[in-house]
């Protein structure tokens, strides 16, 4: 009978779904595209985009040196923050997964960093690594300039935000190994297996799934980092500590190039959207379950 | 060789509160040991003492002649099957069976031989390849008893490795595990709750109860000749049927009245049965216990000629089950259900009455207060 019926758009799920993406169309979606259009303009000091030139403010990126030592900078950083924050985390995991008096304490101190504004934590920092009055240098009785030496800076600024992240780590790969079947552990150790041999064959094995996404998790808030740089070092000394998003910050809003800086901007989405998209190639093979 | 002998092992886990308490044990080489009792009686524990997977509290463990109350767990050269296999889901059935040999160091060749010999044996070699979350429980239940025999080990400790099992397929289990043992030639301590698993598997089986050892026995004396009260109730299904009583004095006989009234319901006892209850129990209080196929209906009782030894056990019966080789009647009597397994020619009916009749030889009768068997001989190994 209904054969004839022609279908009739039901618009009342798209409905549900206004709220929510106008919520994403103002905070995201506009700025996201009003960032590449700004990209190929040069633009005054109020940020509006006034001469259109195309791909230069690219090509004038990629073929400075500063840039190009912004890149190597912010590599090295990544590499730094999510093994040091990973480690840290995992660490802290492994040590407090079983139960012992006092559990409940050490799993606070190891969670804290997250609850920790980075600033804040930039600013206990700045005053331990002081090179005078800093508790670092009186431990270890060096005399030792940390933030102002361009060979121990950038390593400093990330340590710091290693730790920062390591509150988040710990809590995601707590909740990994709560998820493992602690019989397996039983079997290893009647089979024969050391507490080392039960690490590398169950633990890291059982642990992959949030490994993997914690990984991504990291490599992206480290490529993020701001706060701790901007109060620590402000990209200095010499450019040592300037990673790519201090560097947009300072073109933007120090030297008003607007358009270079959401080139920058630009160049790091697509190295992040690359990594990622890499690293879930990679899952496949890498993550077993 | 593989001896193992626990001497008052015990396991306490709060102050004063036991899970194990004195353990006394000798466990012959090649024997197949099953620990049974209901949830929480120690049986679990006592087998993890075994393995090391708990700390002995006091007493000792003895494995080969050596002391291995401090001997981790690898060392004391045992295998384990878990309740839930714990199969490692990151490895293949392949990279499990050969965990553990990996792990000594075993040459790859080896490994890889004796790897599809086990999958042979337990026909699982077109599974070597998939991971745990892709078999079957019947399928996981014999990886996980490959990798345990795989390495050849002292004894094998078994923590109830049938429960998760369908019925037909434990059944089924239940059989190869049988042969298995034949095979391999070696101990198996074996925890169950199940006592068919029990009855069938064991060479010898240890009651326990709250922690405590109640019998040791080969099944069959086991059933035939419980110790206590306890033992006599756990082991059978259904399960041996209990009666209030006490024993008296009728002409020279010995006579124990059903219900405490010496009008109506009484059992004549004869020969060695009649003189041990006069010696111990005669005007006291006792438990009469008698299993269902000691109770017989008019025919068969007169057959076998104990049509006169038991009077007035007239009972009403409440549910009737036909299995085919066997009919079962209940009855209920003192407030408790009691079963009744005759042949299937009897065809009374639920709602009406029935004469019952006991085997007197084969009755049990119990303390009141201790309730150990008054008949229960301890048997000589």
């Amino acid at each position: 009978m209904n054969t004839g019926k022609k279908k009739k758009l039901n618009w009342t799920p798209y409905c549900y779904l206004i709220p929510c993406m106008l919520v994403f169309a103002i905070f995201l979606f506009y700025p996201f595209f009003k960032t590449i259009y700004l990209s190929l303009f040069l633009t005054d000091r109020m940020g509006q985009a006034k001469i259109f030139v195309g791909m230069q403010n690219y090509i004038d990126l990629l073929t400075s040196e500063s840039f190009r030592q912004s890149l190597k900078v912010t590599l090295i950083f990544v590499v730094i923050v999510v093994i040091g924050g990973m480690l840290l985390g995992l660490i802290a995991a492994v040590l407090c997964n079983k139960a012992f008096p006092g559990i409940r304490a050490f799993s606070t101190a190891y969670a804290l960093p997250m609850a920790i504004a980075s600033t804040s934590a930039a600013m206990i920092f700045q005053i331990m690594l002081h090179p005078t009055v800093g508790i670092v240098n009186k431990l270890t009785g060096l005399d030792i300039n940390w933030l102002n030496d361009p060979d121990t800076a950038l390593i400093c600024v990330a340590i710091l935000t290693a730790w920062l992240n390591s509150g988040i780590n710990f809590l995601y790969f707590s909740a990994g190994l709560g998820n493992i079947d602690e019989t397996i552990y039983e079997r290893a150790s009647v089979d024969g297996a050391s507490s080392v041999q039960q690490f590398f064959s169950l633990t890291l094995p059982g642990l992959s799934p949030i490994m993997f996404y914690t990984l991504v998790v990291n490599i992206i808030q480290a490529f993020q980092s701001f706060g701790q740089i901007n109060i620590l070092t402000q990209g200095g000394p010499d450019g040592a500590t300037n990673v790519i998003v201090y560097s947009i910050y300072r073109d933007a809003f120090f030297n008003y190039r607007f358009g270079s800086a959401a080139a920058q901007s630009v160049i790091l989405f697509i190295i992040i959207m690359l990594v990622t998209l890499v690293m879930f190639r990679l899952e496949k093979k890498g993550v077993s379950y | 060789m593989s001896e193992i002998t626990l001497r008052n092992v015990c396991k306490e886990f709060d102050k004063g509160h036991f899970a194990v308490k004195d353990f006394n044990l000798d466990i012959q080489d090649k024997e197949f040991i099953i620990f049974v009792g209901p949830s929480g009686c120690g049986k679990s524990t006592t087998l993890r003492m075994i393995a090391g997977l708990e700390d002995i509290s006091d007493g000792e463990l003895w494995i080969d002649g050596e002391l291995c109350n401090y001997y981790e767990p690898k060392d004391r050269g045992l295998s384990m099957v878990f309740q839930n296999y714990a199969l490692y889901p990151n490895m293949t059935v392949y990279g499990n069976l050969a965990y553990a040999l990996k792990i000594r160091k075993v040459p790859k060749k080896e490994i890889d031989e004796r790897v599809h010999k086990v999958a042979k044996t337990l026909e699982i070699e077109h599974l070597l390849d998939r991971k745990p979350a892709a078999l079957s429980g019947g399928q996981k239940q014999r990886v996980a008893i490959g990798s345990a025999i795989i390495r050849k080990p002292k004894a094998f400790l078994m923590d109830e490795p049938l429960s998760n099992l369908d019925a037909k397929l434990r059944a089924q289990m239940r059989v190869e595990l049988a042969k298995l043992h034949e095979e391999l030639e070696t101990t198996i301590i074996y925890v169950t709750h199940d006592q068919t698993e029990a009855m069938t598997l064991g060479t010898r089986i240890v009651v326990m109860k709250d922690g405590v050892v109640q019998q040791v026995e080969a099944p069959i004396q086991l059933y035939n000749n419980p110790a206590n009260l306890f033992v006599a109730g756990f082991i059978g299904s259904p399960s041996m049927n209990f009666f209030d009583a006490y024993v008296g004095e009728e002409e020279g006989k010995v006579v124990v009245y059903l219900g405490g009234s010496e009008l109506g319901k009484k059992v004549y006892l004869r020969g060695e049965k009649a003189e041990v209850a006069r010696q111990r129990e005669m005007n006291k209080k006792v438990v009469l216990g008698i299993r269902p196929e000691d109770i017989y209906d008019y025919e068969e009782a007169k057959e076998r000629g104990i049509h006169m030894d038991t009077q007035g056990l007239e009972e009403t019966v409440s549910a009737r089950e036909m299995l085919g080789a066997e009919v079962i009647l209940y009855f209920d009597a003192q407030g408790k259900t009691n079963a009744v397994r005759l042949s299937p020619e009897n065809q009374t009916q639920t709602g009406e009455k029935i004469d019952f009749y006991f085997d007197t030889d084969r009755i049990h009768i119990f303390d009141k207060e201790t309730e150990e068997n008054i008949y229960y001989r301890e048997e000589i190994r």
